[in-house]
């Protein structure tokens, strides 16, 4: 295998894009949102502990439907699965963009905004049904706690949604060339990250079994 | 398809830890100990299948009913991580990208597993039971 030096100026490939024009050496971008990553860790930790701590707390004097007589699995199975497959769809627009390939980066990254979409389709559904069953946002613990948590997280997958068509948008206008697939790199990795903080929730409020 | 990466021969300019000087190794980019290249399409096919899998087998693991509910919830619990791990990895690039990156997102998941961690303890032992 024949190495060869190469001066940090010439050419730049993946990763490396903007990550040459700064001081520190990685790309301001990709630093930005790999901090807000880190903070939403926090922030999503803080719903996820809540639900935790108030799970089954007023079980002996539950007001409303009690959760196990409303958590759908089978139908949040198939909206956990469509938003996994969704990280799926991301990872090859993006290679799509990498390699200069517009049409397959559109059809994956419309692919992946109408997973989103779908997904979201779902939770709305799940609420609908819900609230006809008699749990509203202050009925009790778990109708609170369940609220918040989930409705926060598919604000942010509705923001995910809006983010990958505008990339669409873009990439259907000429305005997103290979030189700048670290605007997709970026959405990809809020969307993946969106991905796994479903993975936990989905365990959390889903899959252990309720009391 | 073929994923992006690099090509053979092509000329790369990545800055790793300042300035360092970098060097290209039959179309795998290296600086310092760090490899950047992303993985092909056929392996992000993979990673899927095996999400897909553990996720059928985490479902069917909510249905039994052993009487073990702990046994149940710590598995539940290390096939999340799992996945959680495969995502990071692999879509997020954790495997490959730049060690920098890495360690600001660990420092945001370490700090809230302490910090809720923490939260947990006090509260599930003292106010909540009070």
């Amino acid at each position: 295998m024949a190495q060869t030096a190469v001066a940090p100026s010439e050419p730049a490939a993946p990763h490396a894009a903007s990550a040459h024009q700064t001081n520190t050496g990685v790309s301001n971008n990709k630093l930005a949102i790999w901090v807000f990553l880190a903070s939403e860790s926090l922030f999503f930790g803080a719903f996820i502990a809540t639900y935790f701590l108030y799970r089954g707390r007023d079980a002996q004097f539950l007001k409303g439907p009690s959760p196990s007589s409303l958590l759908n699995i089978p139908f949040t199975s198939v909206t956990s699965f469509v938003l996994l497959m969704s990280s799926l769809t991301m990872v090859l627009a993006l290679a799509a963009i990498q390699r200069g390939d517009h049409r397959r980066f559109r059809i994956w990254i419309l692919a992946t905004a109408l997973f989103g979409m779908t997904f979201i389709g779902g939770q709305v559904y799940e609420f609908t049904e819900f609230y006809r069953e008699g749990l509203h946002l202050g009925t009790n613990l778990f109708g609170t706690t369940f609220f918040v948590l989930t409705g926060l997280h598919g604000a942010h997958v509705t923001i995910g949604i809006v983010w990958l068509l505008s990339l669409w948008g873009r990439s259907m206008q000429g305005n997103l060339g290979p030189e700048k697939h670290e605007a997709v790199e970026i959405a990809g990795l809020y969307w993946h990250f969106v991905d796994v903080v479903w993975i936990f929730i989905f365990t959390a409020v889903y899959l252990i079994p309720q009391h | 398809m073929s994923d992006q990466g690099t090509a053979p021969g092509t000329a790369i300019a990545v800055a790793g830890d300042a300035g360092g000087a970098l060097v290209v190794s039959d179309g795998e980019a290296v600086v310092g100990e760090e490899f950047h290249h992303h993985p092909t399409p056929r392996q992000y096919v993979f990673i899927a299948v095996v999400l897909v899998v553990v996720t059928s087998i985490e479902i069917a693991t909510s249905y039994l009913n052993t009487g073990h509910t702990n046994l149940i919830i710590v598995a539940l619990f290390l096939m999340a991580a799992l996945k959680f791990f495969l995502v990071a990895a692999w879509y997020m690039h954790m495997r490959t990208d730049q060690a920098f990156f890495r360690r600001v997102f660990v420092v945001g998941l370490v700090g809230a597993g302490v910090v809720y961690g923490i939260v947990m303890l006090v509260f599930s032992s003292t106010v909540l039971k009070s």
